[in-house]
């Protein structure tokens, strides 16, 4: 598999330079095309450096300094060079040529260049895309199997003779709500199972109506709910049939925000 | 605007020191040398152990630092992590008579937890560290001396110590462990 290292040691042992073999090449293929994982090589690189200081620290010779300092004055720092003027004197056809060759030169490396950054980041963004494309894949199969007419629905409960009624919510103030219910008894035809949310702060919020099929069980996916409402507790009433804008009838079920 | 002088000034930041290395600036590079030649020199020396090839390899990383300041880019890496890095890796590679690795002053980048400028100017790092490998099992601390400062993979440290390669890798995923938690910021 080309995915990321399992553990977050490996980065470190990399950087260390213990890896060796498979080990060390699968790593290696994997960071060239994963930015967030050249990312903690790069951190673990540090942290590995800071076992220098467990050296003991020793002082260098004052002549080191005194030849290193000799050396770079002999040698300036390589700054880029004042070309053009020289280039006058020569004649001008030889100059035009000489122009367009170093033209063409720097063209061509900045091409090279170019070409090699983009294929990089193309393995990034197949990489990025293949990822999506899982968790997409993902979601769609756990969404599903929740939502498929074929899936079991099966409510474990305790051995009690009756079963009881009850509710499950999963509910998302950014992404919405799934409200699934069981046991739940038959209403007579004027009447309908309303769930409610009930925010922190102000009246409940209609999230839907609902029947009971003839096995006792309820849905509401994914109702219009205002955005961003913080949740305190979820509740389902019976209610006239089409449903009302405040609960009025009996509570059936109710779950509180742990 | 060059200067030939020697004298250190020890308030400059590394980030303008180096910019003031890319405009030729002698004194500035003589302050990054009173900085780290210390911990650079202390480390290859503890790899080394040759006083005479630990002072060839200090000199010639400051002299790379003066040829190559304008590739040194600092948002990828700290000047003393770079620092460290290649002291190491000198090192290393003499030790084990490599030839240098030629990678580019500006491909090893380096992510340093904590601000070294100031922590090694202070040496409370040095004790941190320091302490942290004493607390370590001597077994867990021997298998990361020999991965750090002699350089070996992990089947090396189990041929060095005798010891079956999967006691090897496990002291030093522990060891690593370790270190990622007491070296956190």
């Amino acid at each position: 598999m080309n995915g990321h290292p399992q553990l977050n040691e490996d980065f470190d042992l990399y950087a260390l330079g213990a890896l060796e073999g498979e080990e060390k090449q699968a790593l290696e293929v994997h960071l060239r095309s994963c930015t967030d994982c050249r990312r903690k090589v790069e951190e673990a690189r540090g942290r590995v450096a800071l076992l220098a200081l467990a050296a003991p620290p020793e002082v260098p010779p004052r002549q080191i300094r005194d030849r290193l300092l000799r050396q770079i004055h002999a040698k300036p720092v390589e700054q880029p060079p004042p070309p053009l003027a020289a280039f006058r004197r020569w004649p001008r056809p030889a100059f035009a040529l000489l122009l367009a060759t170093i033209l063409l030169a720097i063209a061509t490396a900045l091409l090279v260049f170019q070409n090699g950054r983009l294929s990089r980041r193309v393995s990034e963004l197949q990489a990025a895309a293949l990822q999506q494309q899982e968790e997409t894949e993902r979601a769609r199969s756990v969404l599903e199997v929740l939502t498929a007419p074929d899936t079991l629905q099966v409510t474990l409960v305790s051995g009690a003779a009756q079963p009881l009624p009850l509710g499950k919510t999963f509910y998302n103030s950014r992404k919405g709500l799934l409200f699934y219910a069981a046991n739940l008894p038959a209403l007579p035809p004027d009447q309908t199972y309303q769930l409610w949310l009930v925010p922190a702060e102000g009246n409940p919020v209609s999230a839907g109506i609902f029947t009971a099929d003839p096995k006792g069980d309820g849905a509401v996916l994914l109702p219009v709910l205002p955005p961003g409402v913080a949740a305190k507790a979820f509740a389902v009433t019976v209610e006239p049939a089409g449903g009302v804008t405040q609960p009025t009838g009996p509570k059936v079920l109710i779950g509180v925000v742990s | 605007m060059p200067s030939r002088g020697t004298g250190a000034e020890p308030h400059a930041a590394d980030l303008v020191l180096v910019r003031r290395v890319v405009d030729g600036d002698e004194t500035a590079l003589a302050t990054l040398y009173d900085r780290y030649a210390g911990v650079v020199y202390s480390v290859v020396l503890r790899i080394l152990r040759d006083p005479g090839a630990a002072e060839e390899i200090l000199q010639d990383i400051f002299y790379q630092l003066w040829r190559n300041a304008s590739n040194f880019d600092p948002a990828r890496g700290t000047l003393p992590g770079w620092l460290l890095v290649s002291a190491r890796n000198r090192a290393i590679d003499r030790l084990r008579r490599r030839n240098p690795d030629t990678t580019e002053l500006a491909e090893q980048s380096v992510a340093l937890p904590f601000n070294l400028e100031a922590a090694i100017a202070q040496n409370q790092l040095m004790s941190r560290v320091k302490a942290a490998l004493a607390k370590l099992p001597p077994a867990q601390r021997e298998a990361l001396e020999l991965a750090y400062f002699q350089g070996l993979t992990h089947s090396e440290i189990a041929q060095r110590t005798g010891e079956p390669l999967g006691t090897v890798k496990t002291r030093l995923r522990a060891a690593v462990q370790w270190l990622r938690r007491e070296l956190n910021p």
